[in-house]
């Protein structure tokens, strides 16, 4: 379990995320919703110790700020919005990165396979050899993903949950490969791990969160199931727009939705 | 280039495609045997000649005694000028090679180079403080440190500019690569106007000591400056490998590096301390060779890849063979004078330099 109380964050003197209460629980996907600008970003990076904050955060009952990096790269693994690399690295020796620290959770023997298998999940069989730099942007992201996977390939180690830290993590993805990627996130979940992700979509984080956080203005606005969280009043005031939930649009306007993939 | 696959010959390698380690250790034998050549070269040839058969009969004549062995002169020559001439150049050749593949790691750039971006000419003002004022302002100096003062002030003032520059081109993790460079050549200005100052200051005696600091220099290499420096270097290359993993991390920016457990901190300060010491203590006894650090690690990386732990090891064997060459060279070219060597790694190195940038527009983002 994932605890942040009070959580606040400042920047060059100006109040970027106020007084946030969150919960992260193993077996859930606690999605974080909200428009640019309003903190989500940072939130994340402060609930993974990247930035500095006010507050208290826990780790599975352990104070974030009092554990050593690689304490915290144990039991959670991050998915920054997007990597540039500095070397000509292969896609394989990228994805390697992510066993850096040793503790994948895979059979012992395993390690060695597993960034063919962590491509093979986030499709790109075939990928191995690749240069990372000429792959295209959603390829790269999948790519930071498998690495990602690497880190906390089991969700659950040494009787603790794990979680999986996911920043935009279908944005720059094409509609199959978004529901590849939140397939993923929610097998990681229901395995026992727990999920943070930032989405934009409000469909995608109707169909896969169990929780829903959204953030306006650097606070929390609402929190709740979708079925809660996600009413006419609320995006209006949160997104500055004027949308209907659960209404089919009239006229012969086409829409496609991901919950109608079978 | 695209699409190439980089997997080598087929059944060379069992592992999984873009796997190159395998390649890597062929690369780091080759590279062996490439410096062992080197190391007979270097023994053997020379403007006096004491020649190649005469050196191995010599050895050979531990056990055994037989007619081809030295005389007492060609000993002279081979085991108090031309050895610690070797072995002080394998030194160099290592600190520098593995320096610039360290600080390309930390910088997170490929142009990056102790010789480019000030931090030699930081050395460099540190040890001319010392020759020229060490009899006066800095007699406490060099009465505490001795044979060790040199070197000590040459890594102060090396160390000084790599983290003046980390602190004016590193914002939140990110490394402009333009503020680099132009920093870094502010600040080779600065100390190089300084190194003026105390040029303009001294007699006449340390003016012959510090005309070969401009140019670098393997000559008068002796076990006594060996003795000084080359503790240094073998410590700060020796700690080296212990980074390998981090600035492999490292390469995916800091806030991954610390996402996945490597302490980025230390890592940052171990790397700035130990790229100052070797690069001190080799222009402390050598002068500014320059290249040595871009042309290594930038040729092993087309071979190998960025991998530190194989890049690391292999800069260190390439680095000390190519110094080894090019002291060669510049002994044997103008013999029985010679060149100083830094300008024999400048003629190769500036060309290949601006090779990469035709290459590579994009790695200079200005």
């Amino acid at each position: 379990m994932i605890e942040a109380r009070d959580v606040s964050v400042d920047i060059g003197g100006k109040r970027i995320v106020g007084g946030v209460d969150f919960d992260a629980r193993p077996g859930e996907i606690a999605a974080i919703v909200g428009p640019n600008g309003s903190g989500k970003t940072t939130f994340l990076k402060a609930l993974s110790g990247e930035l500095a904050y006010t507050g208290t955060v826990t780790l599975n009952g352990r104070n974030l700020s009092a554990m050593k990096p690689v304490e915290v790269a144990v039991q959670r693994a991050v998915l920054p919005q997007a990597t540039t690399l500095s070397f000509p690295f292969t896609v394989r020796e990228v994805v390697k990165l992510g066993l850096v620290g040793g503790r994948s959770g895979a059979l012992p023997g395993e390690d060695a396979r597993l960034p063919e298998r962590a491509l093979a999940r986030v499709d790109l069989d075939g990928f191995a050899g690749r240069f990372y730099q000429e792959l295209s942007g959603g390829e790269q992201q999948r790519v930071q993903l498998a690495r990602v996977l690497c880190q906390v390939w089991a969700p659950v180690l040494d009787g603790r949950p794990r979680y999986l830290f996911l920043d935009e993590p279908v944005s720059s993805l094409d509609i199959k490969h978004q529901l590849i990627i939140m397939n993923i996130a929610r097998d990681f979940a229901r395995r026992g791990g727990g999920v943070v992700a930032i989405l934009h979509d409000l469909n995608l984080t109707a169909m896969y969160a169990d929780r829903i956080f959204v953030m306006h203005r650097g606070r929390l606005a609402a929190t709740g199931s979708p079925r809660e969280v996600l009413s006419d009043d609320l995006i209006e005031k949160v997104f500055d727009c004027r949308l209907k939930v659960g209404v089919l649009p009239t006229g012969n306007t086409p829409f496609v939705l991901p919950q109608s993939a079978a | 280039m695209a699409d190439q696959s980089i997997a080598g010959p087929a059944g060379v390698m069992m592992a999984g495609e873009g796997d190159r380690s395998g390649r890597a250790r062929l690369v780091i034998g080759l590279s062996c045997v490439v410096l062992a050549l080197a190391v007979f070269l270097s023994l053997t040839s020379g403007a006096s000649d004491a020649s190649a058969v005469k050196v191995v009969g010599d050895w050979l004549s531990g056990a055994a005694p037989v007619d081809a062995a030295l005389d007492a002169r060609d000993r002279l020559i081979v085991y108090d000028i031309r050895l610690p001439r070797v072995v002080l150049g394998m030194l160099i050749g290592a600190a520098l090679a593995v320096s610039g593949a360290v600080m390309q790691g930390l910088f997170r750039n490929p142009l990056a180079d102790p010789g480019l971006i000030g931090v030699s000419a930081g050395a460099s003002l540190g040890a001319v403080s010392v020759i020229v004022l060490g009899a006066s302002v800095l007699l406490p100096v060099t009465a505490l440190f001795g044979t060790f003062a040199l070197p000590l002030a040459a890594f102060c003032g090396g160390l000084t500019v790599t983290l003046l520059l980390y602190t004016v081109a590193t914002r939140q993790g990110r490394t402009s690569v333009a503020t680099m460079l132009l920093a870094g050549l502010a600040m080779a200005a600065l100390a190089m106007a300084l190194t003026g100052i105390l040029i303009f200051m001294a007699d006449d005696r340390q003016l012959r000591d510090l005309t070969f600091w401009q140019l670098g220099s393997l000559a008068g290499a002796t076990w006594q400056k060996i003795g000084s420096v080359g503790p240094i270097i073998v410590l700060s290359l020796a700690a080296m490998p212990f980074l390998a993993r981090g600035l492999n991390a490292l390469a995916l920016g800091e806030a991954t590096a610390g996402h996945l457990g490597i302490p980025v901190q230390r890592l940052k300060y171990t790397a700035i301390v130990g790229v100052s010491a070797a690069v001190g203590a080799s222009v402390a006894v050598s002068g500014g060779i320059g290249f040595v650090g871009i042309v290594v690690p930038h040729l092993l990386r087309l071979l190998i890849g960025p991998d530190n732990r194989y890049l690391l090891p292999a800069s260190a064997l390439l680095g000390a063979s190519l110094l080894l060459l090019a002291d060669a060279v510049a002994r044997t070219i103008v013999a029985p004078a010679e060149l100083p060597i830094g300008i024999v790694t400048a003629i190769a190195g500036a060309p290949f330099f601006l090779w990469i940038l035709l290459r590579k527009r994009g790695i200079v983002d200005l």
